[in-house]
């Protein structure tokens, strides 16, 4: 007789869709990102996420194994890096980092020609920085170890590994986005102060179109390309990884809080209050953050209502910390502070069951349409 | 389109079966047949071995207010009653030798009944909720609440199966008429007939059949979606009527049945036939040539699976009922009962057998859940031992339709969860 599997129901699954296969959609969905990160910022923005997914995988993979003991291939096989997730974390950190991060006291950066002219920068002149390279493993062991997996791997931590370990680079390294343009990059990108360090009201030549298509200067190197992103959102949101609707939360209530804290404030009118708003929506790392992290499976509630509250609330603390704040973008802490709170939110928002009633107090049945006989219903019958 | 809210998609698979007529499937040389194929207490043995009965005759007495009479599927000698195993389980078989005379004890026909005595009918042919929980047809249709709607399920939404849609195809006129006398039992002229959008094509049929017969019948549409065929659910599609949590349909003044039960209740009052056989869906990659068949009660599952080619070497799973909420056997030495709507064999292909992962918190499960639980949250209480998180969280309302787990892409195994959860709750003497 031959031997039949037995086991509870159900007997069928979805096969198309698996932890390994969500996260490379996302890896999917990034990829355009990273293409014109590439581009307008040249090579250096994809070692940063060639060596961000490489640490990311490799702290999992060794995590695993020391924590099991066991270092055989069997164990390597079944270690949980393999889901990809760990994948996603390094790409994510990459884009949330400028193209080089210059440490002072290290510098084993390689230089182009540095004209000596009063005013420009050495970051400006980075052909091959070790620097970044060092912090980007850093980064990645935060993000990796201290994140996600001391506190139980995929789906338990409390935390975006990637917005923590950017977070972490920004107040232990005084990583700043100032001038990081690109050397060699092959499209143009404008120089100067990007629009969130500057005093906010200005409106420049073509802004949003540059904002559009991402050519701004100092910038993550992921997040600068509204097109980019906006493919990313499509194709996350075609294959149902995340919540349409859930971005466009967080973008409209971002812009409705502009308006309320920079705009209205500052007496704008008219064209002016607009693109203040349109220029908040796009620059800094909103956009990339509402898509990519404030989505994040884990650390965002499990019902639909209380993500919209976390939407909310990562708007709100975002334009606090642009306007109010004295830093010149918010989205990172905004998306951590609002993590802490998912417990919260989960604890209160869900959903209740079908069939649910407060006070059991007998209510009138709602009327039927009758059925009718047949000969009195419509031509052709059937009344859907 | 009517529908509930959340479901899932799965594949339906019904092709494969869909367009084969039904057939006789004929009688083994010796039939086990279970005094349990009902919910409630099994049936007590009415014969002794050594017995000669007819097909029809009355082998199991209904014991108890939730039970159902069992009765014989052929007619032959009784040459044991032993304790076997069934799909879900082990009770009392009665194993009777075939002589192939096939003498029928039939009850007369009713004209015209009274509603007490279509009750009455339908309990004494021991006539079960044959969509496979088998909720004894007769109590059913006797509520202590008012019911001013009374629905037929024909959504038929497992997968794979197609049994209730050959009844829909080849018997309207007997279904609607069946259909009718239940509705009159329950005081109703008109009935609703709940259907998927894929069975548009027996809609037609049925408006026809109604309209030839002069039944007052309204056939429903709904969504094409899992579980439309959940009780709840499927009244909430036709009705737009929520039946409140722990409480029967009937307090929503609701009543639902079978397609296959009201094609017994059928025969069961016009030709005055027992309820000894039915029509299963014999379906799956692993089967070479699916069927629909006639099949009489006691018929080995394994007998029934060697006349459509047998279990191959590609089929790795043994289904009694739909793959989503059906039972997995390890053999096919159990008896076709009044429930088994299908015989399924999956490939390694079609069946899950993947190891499961960590939880994800994708919240999944709770967009499928058509129930609007949070299994995520149930699961992760009960598995720390939290019996009264998992009871917060709605465990007791799980129908265990098994959407979560279906589209969980850790494949956690919720639907075990569920189970786990509500046994707990209930240990702990929680409700609803």
């Amino acid at each position: 007789m031959k031997n039949l599997t037995v086991s509870a129901s159900p007997h069928v699954v979805q096969k198309s869709k698996t932890t390994r296969s969500i996260m490379l959609d996302v890896l999917i969905a990034l990829a355009p990102a990273l293409v014109m990160a590439v581009l307008y910022f040249g090579y250096h923005a994809l070692l940063n996420a060639v060596v961000c997914m490489g640490s990311c995988f490799a702290f999992e993979l060794l995590y695993t194994l020391i924590l099991k003991k066991d270092f055989s291939r069997k164990a390597v096989r079944s270690s949980s890096c393999w889901d990809c997730s760990c994948l996603v974390t390094g790409i994510i950190l990459a884009l949330n980092l400028p193209r080089v991060i210059i440490v002072k006291s290290w510098d084993l950066n390689v230089y182009s020609t540095m004209p000596n002219v009063e005013g420009v920068r050495a970051v400006d002149y980075v052909a091959f920085s070790g620097d970044t390279l060092i912090l980007c493993i850093i980064a990645s062991l935060v993000a990796i170890v201290l994140i996600k997996m001391l506190f139980g791997g995929i789906g338990k931590n409390f935390a975006n590994p990637a917005a923590a370990a950017r977070v972490f680079l920004f107040l232990a390294f005084g990583l700043t986005w100032a001038n990081t343009m690109g050397l060699g990059s092959a499209l143009p990108a404008s120089t100067g102060a990007t629009w969130l360090s500057g005093n906010k009201l200005t409106n420049g030549d073509n802004l949003f179109f540059n904002m559009f298509i991402g050519n701004r200067g100092a910038a993550a190197a992921g997040e600068t390309c509204m097109i980019a992103l906006i493919l990313g959102y499509l194709y996350l949101s075609v294959r149902k990884v995340i919540d349409f609707r859930i971005p466009l939360i967080i973008v409209g209530s971002a812009a409705v809080f502009a308006l309320l804290f920079d705009g209205l404030p500052h007496k704008l009118t008219g064209a002016r209050l607009v693109n203040n708003m349109v220029a908040h929506v796009m620059s800094g790392g909103l956009v990339f953050g509402s898509i990519f992290m404030a989505t994040d499976y884990s650390t965002s509630p499990n019902t639909f209502w209380g993500s919209v509250l976390f939407g909310v609330g990562i708007a709100l603390f975002t334009m606090l910390i642009r306007v109010f704040g004295g830093y010149p973008e918010g989205m990172s802490f905004a998306i951590l502070i609002m993590n802490a709170t998912v417990p919260l939110i989960d604890k209160f928002v869900y959903p209740r069951p079908f069939g649910y009633y407060k006070k059991p107090k007998e209510k009138p049945l709602k009327a039927l349409d009758s059925p009718l006989p047949y000969n009195e219903t419509e031509k052709g019958g059937i009344k859907a | 389109m009517k529908t509930f809210p959340h479901g899932i998609h799965p594949k339906g698979n019904k092709e494969r079966s869909a367009n084969v007529a039904v057939a006789e499937f004929p009688a083994p040389e010796a039939v086990s047949i279970p005094l349990l194929q009902h919910a409630g207490k099994a049936a007590v043995a009415k014969v002794r071995k050594g017995d000669y009965v007819k097909a029809g005759q009355k082998i199991g007495e209904a014991e108890g207010a939730i039970s159902a009479a069992v009765f014989s599927s052929v007619s032959g000698e009784v040459i044991a009653i032993e304790k076997r195993p069934t799909a879900s389980g082990h009770c009392e078989h009665v194993i009777i030798k075939n002589d192939g005379k096939y003498e029928e004890e039939k009850l007369a026909p009713l004209k015209n009944p009274a509603p007490e005595q279509i009750v009455r009918r339908l309990a004494d042919c021991g006539i079960v909720g044959m969509g496979g929980a088998g909720f004894p047809t007769a109590v059913k249709l006797a509520p202590r609440d008012k019911v001013d709607a009374f629905i037929i399920n024909a959504a038929e939404c497992e997968p794979y199966l197609t049994c209730d849609y050959r009844i829909l195809k080849e018997y309207p006129r007997e279904f609607l008429m069946g259909a009718q006398y239940m509705a009159a039992a329950l005081g109703l002229e008109t009935f609703f007939v709940g259907l998927e959008d894929n069975k548009a094509d027996a809609a037609e049929i049925l408006d026809k059949a109604a309209s030839d017969n002069n039944i007052c019948a309204k056939m429903v549409l709904c969504h094409t979606k899992y579980p439309q065929g959940a009780e709840k659910q499927l009244i909430y599609a036709v009705t737009k009527r929520k039946v409140r949590v722990g409480k029967l349909p009937a307090s929503a003044g609701v009543i639902v049945c079978n397609v296959h039960t009201a094609l017994s209740a059928f025969y069961a009052i016009e030709n005055g036939e027992k309820c000894y056989k039915r029509i299963v869906t014999v379906s799956g990659g692993g089967v070479k040539t699916p069927a629909n068949f006639w099949v009489r009660t006691g018929t080995p599952v394994s007998a029934v699976l060697d006349a459509c080619g047998g279990i191959g070497d590609a089929a790795v799973k043994l289904l009694i009922g739909g793959p989503m909420m059906g039972f997995a056997q390890s053999n096919g030495d159990i008896a076709v009962t009044k429930t088994t709507s299908g015989i399924l064999l999956l490939t390694a292909d079609e069946a899950s057998a993947e190891e499961s992962g960590p939880c994800i918190n994708c919240a999944s499960c709770v967009k499928a859940c058509p129930m609007s639980l949070m299994p995520v949250y149930i699961d992760a209480c009960i598995l720390s031992g939290d019996v009264g998180g998992a009871e917060k969280y709605g465990a007791m309302n799980c129908i265990e339709c098994g959407s979560c787990a279906f589209v969980c892409p850790a494949r956690r195994p919720l639907v075990q969860s569920m189970r786990l959860a509500k046994k707990k709750i209930r240990e702990k003497g929680g409700k609803r």
